[in-house]
């Protein structure tokens, strides 16, 4: 049974954000961040145009740490970027307002969280190098708001009801049935809980190696849709039995503790109404119109 | 990433003696010690990322009064740092100039603090640039070096539309940079174009470069209180004899250069049979512990990490810089 939301009742606002800058801390800070072993290492981090790396490409293997692909923005003030963090949806659609590559169109893939606090946009790769650093990307954000008949108790966060009408979600016993690339044990969630669920990023642990290979995680691609067990981001992200979380993989593996792939929430109830359907080809770029 | 390496045939060849004892080619007087391992290196460039960032053409700038002491203490005033230097290019002297750590081209920088950082550990040399904004809007440049900040080679008549203020952006490629046969060697900093332009050979198991001079480590200076990530290290050109008997002096801008005994993996120090190969970024100075500025690009063992002297090892011939 197809799914019934209140998609006509949604508000529509646009919001602004400025192509960003990499960051790295001052002096007599090293630059140096650890890895989960204690290893110092230097490599690119959030931020930023990145030419090379999209949705749909793996989320490890990358000299990297935590890259979000594509291209980031923010907005110059705090509560202005909190506006442009907390509106921005999955799946809404993007257009560069200034410079060279004015005009373009993309659409928002996820979020980081905590220290960065980007909206991450994908553009196709032949005019990234078009994009200059400040260019003004505006997002026709819609979504926040959004519910679900019949499924009240199921909380919709940075979820575009375009992406949300995408997704195969169907009814089956009372369940929703969500098609999901893979499914992440609540142990394995690290950096994002107790932070706010509403913007921001949830990661996947990956430095037991053993335990990736035993839940099938080191494919994992960057836009996968992903289901988290016994987890609940409908207010902040935490652990509780019998709830759920669906995200999207927002940005890559890194080498910090904690910080493997990121997660940009999109729906979390409470309460055991959603079962996830492995489907391999449950990504972003099969559900949105899409130019590598 | 393959990089095509140059095959050496050095037959039973009597080779002058270097004034290091690191030079290994001079200890291969039998046939039977040659071994050209192969004739590709492996590199982990397509796990590399690809990511932009923004620099500001700075403004020359100096502290009240201006003067800064040289070597003799006398007070003196030279241009050098920041800016657009319009007659200075990699590939000219770097020595004998009126001016003080001369920055060839245009020097970019940002003056929010966590961008300057980020500059610094991002952009690599033989990095693509574009400029952003103003009359040059659109041209491409290439990265050089770094100095206290970015410095990137126009073209002349692109210099002579470049602006104070208008924004750079650099393609950063190369942090993570990787020889997957050689994880001993640490590569800092170059892009993997460069690399590859570079005239690199593999000896016995160990990679050969070739630089246009070498350094002995008691003249290495400025630069030693900072990690090795960030900025140059100056040679002390105070001793004016011994940078003719060695012919320092003739050191150019965009030289590829060598110091045995140097370990630059986590900072600048001595360390007995380490080497690191750098490159000439600015000019020479007239201050005490300073002169000419060497950034990192590879730094290992000496068992793993050997050079070959050749005037031509210059960043103007390797990325076939045009004036």
């Amino acid at each position: 049974m197809k799914m019934k939301t209140n998609e006509n009742l949604l508000v529509n606002v646009s919001v602004m954000g400025s192509v960003c800058q990499p960051n790295f801390q001052s002096l007599p800070a090293e630059p140096y961040r650890l890895d989960s072993n204690g290893n110092p290492f230097l490599l690119p981090s959030w931020g930023s145009v990145v030419h090379n790396v999209s949705v749909g490409d793996s989320a490890f293997g990358w000299e990297a740490d935590c890259i979000h692909p594509g291209v980031s923005i923010k907005y110059s003030n705090e509560t202005g970027n909190r506006g442009l963090n907390i509106l921005s949806c999955v799946g809404n659609e993007a257009i560069i307002m200034s410079g060279d590559a004015k005009n373009a169109k993309g659409f928002v893939t996820g979020k980081s969280g905590r220290f960065s606090e980007q909206v991450i946009v994908h553009f196709p790769k032949k005019i990234r190098e078009k994009i200059s650093i400040n260019d003004k990307i505006l997002i026709k954000s819609i979504g926040v708001g959004l519910k679900i008949s019949d499924f009240e108790n199921v909380f919709c966060k940075s979820l575009s009801p375009k992406l949300f009408n995408k997704m195969n979600v169907k009814i089956s016993k009372n369940k929703m049935n969500i098609p999901v690339a893979h499914i992440i044990p609540e142990h394995l969630i690290g950096a994002g809980s107790g932070l706010t669920s509403e913007s921001g990023s949830l990661h996947i642990q990956t430095a037991d190696n053993s335990e990736m290979k035993k839940h099938k995680l080191n494919n994992i691609k960057l836009g996968d849709i992903i289901y988290i067990e016994n987890y609940d981001s409908s207010y902040q992200h935490g652990f509780l039995r019998n709830a759920w979380a669906v995200g999207i993989i927002g940005q890559t593996n890194g080498p910090r503790a904690g910080y493997g792939p990121g997660i940009t929430i999109l729906m979390s109830s409470k309460i055991n109404n959603a079962k996830p359907k492995i489907e391999t080809k449950a990504n972003i770029v099969n559900y949105i119109s899409f130019i590598k | 990433m393959v990089i095509k390496l140059q095959y050496t045939f050095l037959l039973k060849v009597t080779l002058n003696q270097h004034q290091s004892d690191n030079f290994v080619i001079c200890n291969l007087k039998q046939t039977s010690y040659f071994n050209i391992m192969n004739s590709t290196i492996k590199t982990n460039e397509g796990k590399l990322i690809k990511m932009s960032i923004g620099g500001y053409v700075t403004q020359p700038s100096f502290k009240n009064p201006g003067y800064i002491p040289d070597n003799d203490g006398k007070s003196v005033i030279y241009p050098g740092m920041f800016g657009v230097v319009n007659n200075v290019k990699v590939g000219d002297k770097a020595f004998g100039w009126a001016g003080d750590h001369i920055e060839p081209g245009v020097s970019i920088d940002s003056e929010k603090i966590n961008e300057h950082f980020a500059l610094h550990y991002l952009v690599c040399t033989g990095n693509k640039a574009i400029v952003r904004s103003g009359d040059a809007k659109g041209k491409v440049g290439i990265v050089t070096g770094e100095h206290a900040r970015n410095l990137i080679h126009f073209d002349q008549k692109t210099l002579d539309k470049i602006c104070i203020g208008d924004q750079v952006d650099i393609i950063t490629h190369g942090r993570g940079l990787k020889l997957i046969d050689f994880p001993e060697i640490e590569i800092k900093k170059i892009d993997p174009n460069l690399l590859k332009a570079m005239n690199i050979k593999v000896i016995k198991g160990k990679l050969i470069i070739d630089v246009a001079i070498e350094l002995p480590i008691r003249i290495m200076g400025s630069g030693a209180e900072l990690n090795s990530e960030y900025v140059d290290q100056d040679l002390m050109s105070g001793d004016r004899q011994l940078m003719k008997k060695l012919k320092i002096d003739e050191m150019k801008l965009g030289d590829l250069i060598v110091i045995n005994h140097a370990d630059h993996r986590w900072g600048r120090s001595f360390k007995k049979d380490y080497v690191s190969i750098a490159i000439c970024i600015h000019g020479d100075s007239v201050m005490t512990g300073h002169g000419p500025g060497i950034m990192t690009i590879m730094t290992g063992k000496k068992q793993y990490l050997g050079w070959s002297i050749s005037r031509d090892a210059n960043l103007k011939k390797i990325l076939k810089i045009k004036k």
